[in-house]
């Protein structure tokens, strides 16, 4: 597909990622972090990024942000356009006027995702200064506000981070990503590091916030049940790829990939009682040393011989809903029982 | 707040028990007599006995000890044996100058030091980030005396810029001060390089790009006041060390501080100059890292509620006079 006809069908589209390739690369050895994805968000909609640790869903995020970290991770092919915009030939300057205004990103830890020596409310407002022409007390204004719409008292603008409990700071962190209305809103596993109680407030929130401001939102997390609750559509990541992607219903109705199907099997049940819970056997492959074929081949349970021979490209398994596996071509033995009949 | 300051004041008083004690059992067992350095060779045996009987020098140390003590906390320290002047009076003129050269050493060593360790840690494992090594290691390793007479050789007898010794113009304290900071550049660079390093990786700068922030306000406004808490807490000691090099540098450039005073004073065996010298140095280098201690609270607003609850926190070095 042309540069030109992509901008033409992007105008319904927040963010498309075409082919991306992401490589970490060291003296010692390069990483494949991210293998390929072709990604498309639709304005206003909620996509869920899933995957276990390692699958490269953090480094699909930070190339979008062009936070990559410096000399080490690269971009080594494909595009990342915003709005028919390609970012990755925007210059740094331009980016840093993407960051913050257009993109924000709320990051996994909150303990740590705050300057502890400045005031949330410098915080706030230092990304509101940033990128709107407005007077210092105009930006704490809009600091206060800020946090008032995330629920913190807004005379609490003049303390520490250190002075909040861990959801109160992740909080003010959705207040700094929030303060510019951005377009697009990547959330980096934003309720890993609370507890329970709290990640629900905090979901309910960003819920809440997504829906009345209408911001497009990529939520990149492992937990399956906060999918469910705040996604509009779904891409499963293994080994830097998107081996599943379609909507909500779809995906978690009718996994099509043997991926999905045991990551779901290996969600522990309220209603039965097991003996051990299912897991997945074996290990996510060294990403620094991928395979040739289908990377979950060693560990599918429903492998074929066909499977070792080439790696799976993306097939329609049905409508708008895709999966990277070979079951859903005509490669596929017609001997061979596929996984999704039973 | 004020209750841990009142505490940290309150420890001066062990301190300066045991720093009076050490030079007071040095006095008694370093050997020559006062009495005769004061009178010179050709007094008589009478004359020194009635002299060290003015002067308490035949009661036990331990009397002389309490006797001593006593005083200070009348604000007494002795007398000079060379002047018969109050050793309070001779001194506290003779802070001002050092206390001068001191605080302008550790600004020099700490603004150099600080700015040479940011660059080494931006521009980290390139031939920059070698250099300032090479230049800082330089100055550690090289005596501060080999250093000063280096710089006064090029400064004031070659280029005749500055003067080589005396106080007599301001331009008299440039080349003291710059010896004894340069001494304590390493320091500062190695402390800044790695906090710095430290700090850059830390998620919260991570944050600051993501708002779009601009890398030199990241590394000027987010980065460095974190990395300067380890550097603070590194200037309290470094002023005892300062003020260590002052009394050799001092004496190198004819200067008339604490430093010359107390290395002139052991040489005439002018005991109360010493301890009067030395305790007032333990004294200011208490209140100095107090005044440090204090004043990392504006860093690190975090320190707030440790410092007002009194938790954890060292006692301040003791002077090393």
């Amino acid at each position: 597909m042309s540069d030109k006809s992509l901008t033409r069908n992007a105008t319904d589209k927040i963010l498309v990622l075409k082919d991306l390739v992401i490589h970490y690369e060291t003296d010692e050895e390069v990483v494949e972090a991210v293998n390929g994805i072709e990604l498309e968000l639709e304005k206003g909609k909620v996509l869920g990024l899933v995957g276990e640790t390692g699958a490269g869903k953090t480094t699909t995020a930070l190339g979008i942000m062009g936070l990559l970290p410096p000399k080490v991770g690269h971009v080594v092919q494909g595009s990342i356009w915003l709005e028919g915009e390609d970012l990755l030939r925007k210059t740094e300057k331009e980016m840093r006027s993407v960051r913050g205004k257009r993109i924000s990103m709320i990051f996994q830890d909150p303990m740590t995702a705050l300057n502890p020596v400045k005031t949330v409310g410098d915080q706030i407002a230092e990304v509101v200064l940033l990128h709107n022409h407005c007077s210092k007390a105009e930006a704490m204004k809009r600091a206060q506000d800020m946090l008032a719409m995330v629920g913190i008292v807004p005379e609490r603008y003049k303390e520490y981070p250190h002075q909040f409990s861990g959801g109160m700071k992740q909080r003010i962190v959705i207040a700094i990503a929030l303060a510019c209305e951005p377009d697009l809103l990547i959330a980096d596993e934003p309720t890993t590091a609370l507890d329970v109680t709290i990640q629900a407030q905090i979901l309910d929130m960003m819920r809440k916030l997504q829906k009345d401001k209408g911001t497009s939102m990529i939520l990149i997390t492992h937990d399956l049940g906060v999918v469910a609750e705040m996604c509009d559509d779904v891409a499963v990541m293994y080994a830097g790829q998107i081996v599943e992607y379609g909507p909500l219903e779809e995906v978690f109705d009718h996994p099509k990939h043997p991926y999905t199907r045991a990551l779901y099997k290996s969600i522990p049940s309220l209603d039965k009682d097991v003996e051990r819970l299912h897991v997945i056997p074996g290990l996510v492959p060294d990403p620094a040393n991928l395979p040739a074929y289908c990377s979950f081949y060693e560990r599918c349970q429903e492998k074929c011989d066909k499977c070792r021979e080439f790696e799976p490209w993306a097939v329609e398994a049905a409508p708008g809903h895709v999966a990277k596996c070979i079951q859903y071509t005509p490669e596929w033995p017609q001997d061979v029982k596929k996984g999704g009949e039973e | 707040m004020v209750k841990y300051i009142i505490k940290r004041l309150l420890l001066l008083i062990p301190i300066i028990l045991g720093v009076s004690a050490i030079i007071f059992t040095l006095k008694t067992l370093t050997p020559g007599d006062p009495a005769r350095q004061i009178l010179g060779n050709d007094a008589t045996e009478e004359q020194i006995q009635a002299k060290r009987d003015e002067l308490g020098l035949n009661d036990p140390a331990i009397v002389q000890y309490f006797r001593y003590i006593g005083g200070i906390v009348h604000g007494d320290f002795g007398k000079s044996y060379r002047t018969g002047e109050p050793v309070i009076s001779e001194i506290l003129p003779r802070l001002g100058t050092s206390a001068i050269i001191t605080l302008g050493a550790v600004a020099i060593g700490a603004f150099v030091g600080v700015l040479l360790g940011i660059l080494s840690a931006l521009k980290k494992y390139t031939w920059v980030d070698s250099l300032v090594l090479v230049i800082s290691m330089f100055f550690q390793s090289v005596p501060e005396f080999v250093v000063a007479l280096v710089l006064i050789m090029i400064f004031a007898v070659n280029l005749h810029v500055l003067p080589a010794t005396g106080i007599d113009s301001i331009k008299g304290y440039i080349l003291p001060m710059a010896t004894i900071g340069l001494a304590s550049v390493a320091n500062y660079t190695r402390i800044t390089r790695s906090s710095m390093l430290e700090v850059l990786s830390e998620d919260y700068i991570r944050t600051a790009r993501a708002k779009g922030q601009t890398e030199g306000n990241i590394t000027f406004h987010h980065a460095l006041r974190n990395a300067m808490i380890p550097v603070a807490q590194s200037i309290g000691t470094n002023i005892g060390n300062s003020i260590g090099g002052g009394m050799v540098i001092e004496t190198v450039f004819g200067i008339p501080g604490v430093g010359k005073y107390i290395v002139d004073s052991i040489t005439q065996r002018n005991y109360p100059s010493v301890l009067g010298g030395a305790l007032i140095i333990a004294i200011v280098l208490t209140v100095i890292n107090l005044i440090v201690d204090v004043s990392f609270v504006m860093i690190d607003p975090r320190l707030k509620t440790t410092i007002i609850s009194g938790s954890s926190k060292k006692a301040p070095k003791k002077a090393a006079a």
